[in-house]
């Protein structure tokens, strides 16, 4: 079921609110997870219950402090029969969600995934100054994203993300490529999220045109400059020595493990005993080299992290946000991940039936392998 | 350098290469004495970091050896193996790392020869490579 949503009154937003309030007063939904402004006015999540409340949710907010999956990972271990959780969230944070969900760290049957396009989000962090005193900057901002619009202040990510319009989801809320003082485009992709759009007055119709082209055109242009900036951090970073000097700034802080969505171990390997050592044997392994650097295992917790989570990675970069010392990891995991997944012919986020490229195999593939 | 003498950590599955390197011993076979031979119960228990520390700690070489397709003792260990290593060598490449140095091989427990003759070939191949470029890296 698709087509277009009238909105009211030159404001998205609001039209959108008012379609989630519909939800929670018909008990279609107990609550949504949705962006929302703080009372300072800072970007953050919500999972709003009350339709009075609704107010607080900011479902186009374009800032990005957290990727919500993580918050879905912390609630939705397990369903529940006495909760239907809408997640409005975006596409890579719908990624991680379907990736999260095939390693099983979160149960499908409470939720209801419903996205929203998105061409680029602030930092969460100093986005209370970007936005100011202007009540209408969601709506401003999706004015302007409609088209395509490149903005040099969205997140590093994000300006490399070739995904504006979410690949799983049961609802859709698309503006890309439409007049969104005007239209929304609505798109239900599952039963579920059919189901939701009951009663609501849709011009029911085909993909318009000139949607589809938008969103070729940024898919189009992110691709582009993905490979130039791939190309510039060849330069810095390839090889032992210049991958040493990459991470040199590194506190081993773990912080970008602890802020990834699908980093998804309750507790991480590198916090386990096995990398406990008492004194005498830090002393044994500095011997080798003569010296350590401390604290220890700093590149190995990143190349092993590459090792772990690259299948899964949905090139999020919040990683590179939470890191106290900006190393661009944004760039790194996304080269990284993306010649990881194509070797498996695998796109992390891309479909529920797809299995994880670790957890399965063909007995005649990559035969060379072993074989010296 | 010129006492370079290639080390090798080897991580050797018990029901298949383990056994092969026995035979090679109790055949009283030669080969260099580069390699330690740590026993692990399926080369699918062999994670990434274990050769990821083995090489920034040092080692010159890891190497892994498990059941051939189709024989492996857990029956399907050595393919996620295999897999996990077509993943480490991307991540490797992509970081413009040596993945020359990290081998994977299928020897049986009747292969005593191709055992012997695997660590002989990679213990040449090391040499003439020269030391791993972290060998003197301290600060990784």
């Amino acid at each position: 079921m698709k087509g277009t949503l009238k909105v009211d009154g030159k404001n998205p937003e609001a039209t959108i609110r008012s379609l989630f309030a519909r939800w929670l007063k018909e008990s279609k939904l107990s609550a949504v997870l949705a962006p929302a402004y703080s009372t300072a006015g800072t970007a953050t999540v919500a999972l709003v219950s009350d339709p009075e409340k609704l107010s607080e949710a900011a479902p186009l907010l374009p800032a990005m402090g957290v990727n919500s999956a993580s918050i879905v990972a912390e609630i939705a271990r397990e369903a529940s029969p006495n909760a239907k959780v809408g997640l409005f969230l975006r596409p890579c944070e719908l990624r991680a969600v379907v990736e999260l969900m095939k390693l099983k760290q979160v149960a499908p049957e409470s939720l209801l995934l419903i996205g929203v396009d998105c061409p680029g989000t602030y930092k969460a962090a100093g986005f209370r100054n970007v936005r100011g005193k202007d009540a209408d900057f969601d709506n401003r901002h999706v004015r302007e994203q409609s088209g395509y619009a490149e903005n040099v202040n969205f997140r590093t990510a994000c300006q490399m993300c070739e995904y504006p319009k979410p690949l799983v989801f049961d609802l859709n809320v698309g503006f890309v490529g439409m007049d969104p003082d005007k239209e929304l485009w609505i798109e239900a992709a599952t039963d579920k999220g059919k189901a939701l759009l009951e009663g609501v007055e849709l011009d029911a119709q085909d993909e318009p045109q000139k949607r589809k082209q938008a969103l070729e055109k940024l898919s189009a242009a992110r691709k582009a400059r993905t490979a130039a900036r791939i190309e510039e951090l060849d330069k810095a970073m390839m090889g032992p020595e210049k991958l040493v000097e990459y991470f040199a700034d590194c506190l081993n802080c773990h912080n970008c493990m602890k802020v990834c969505p699908v980093c998804y171990c309750r507790e991480c390997f590198f916090d386990s005993d096995t990398f406990q050592r008492d004194i005498a044997e830090h002393v044994r392994v500095s011997l080798r080299k003569g010296a350590t650097r401390m604290p220890s295992e700093t590149l190995l917790f990143h190349l092993t992290r590459m090792n772990h989570m690259m299948a899964s990675c949905v090139q999020c970069g919040i990683c590179e946000d939470s890191c106290p010392v900006t190393i661009g990891l944004a760039t790194l995991f996304k080269k990284v991940s993306q010649n990881a997944q194509k070797e498996f012919d695998y796109v992390s986020g891309r479909s529920l039936d797809e299995p994880l490229p670790l957890v399965t195999f063909r007995e005649s593939e990559f035969l060379k392998i072993g074989e010296g | 350098m010129a006492n370079y003498e290639p080390k090798i950590v080897g991580f050797l599955c018990n029901w298949c290469t383990y056994a092969g390197a026995d035979l090679a011993g109790t055949s009283r076979m030669q080969y260099p004495p580069n390699m330690r031979p740590i026993r692990v119960m399926c080369s699918g228990a062999v994670d990434s970091v274990y050769i990821l520390r083995a090489l920034l700690e040092g080692a010159d070489g890891v190497f892994m050896g498990g059941c051939h397709p189709g024989d492996c003792h857990y029956v399907s260990g050595n393919y996620k193996a295999r897999r996990r290593m077509v993943l480490f060598n991307s991540v490797m490449n992509s970081l413009g790392l040596d993945t020359e140095r990290v081998w994977l091989r299928w020897i049986s427990a009747a292969e005593g020869r191709k055992f012997a003759d695997t660590v002989t070939e990679m213990t040449e191949h090391l040499r003439k490579k020269g030391p791993s470029a972290f060998k003197d890296k301290w600060e990784v």
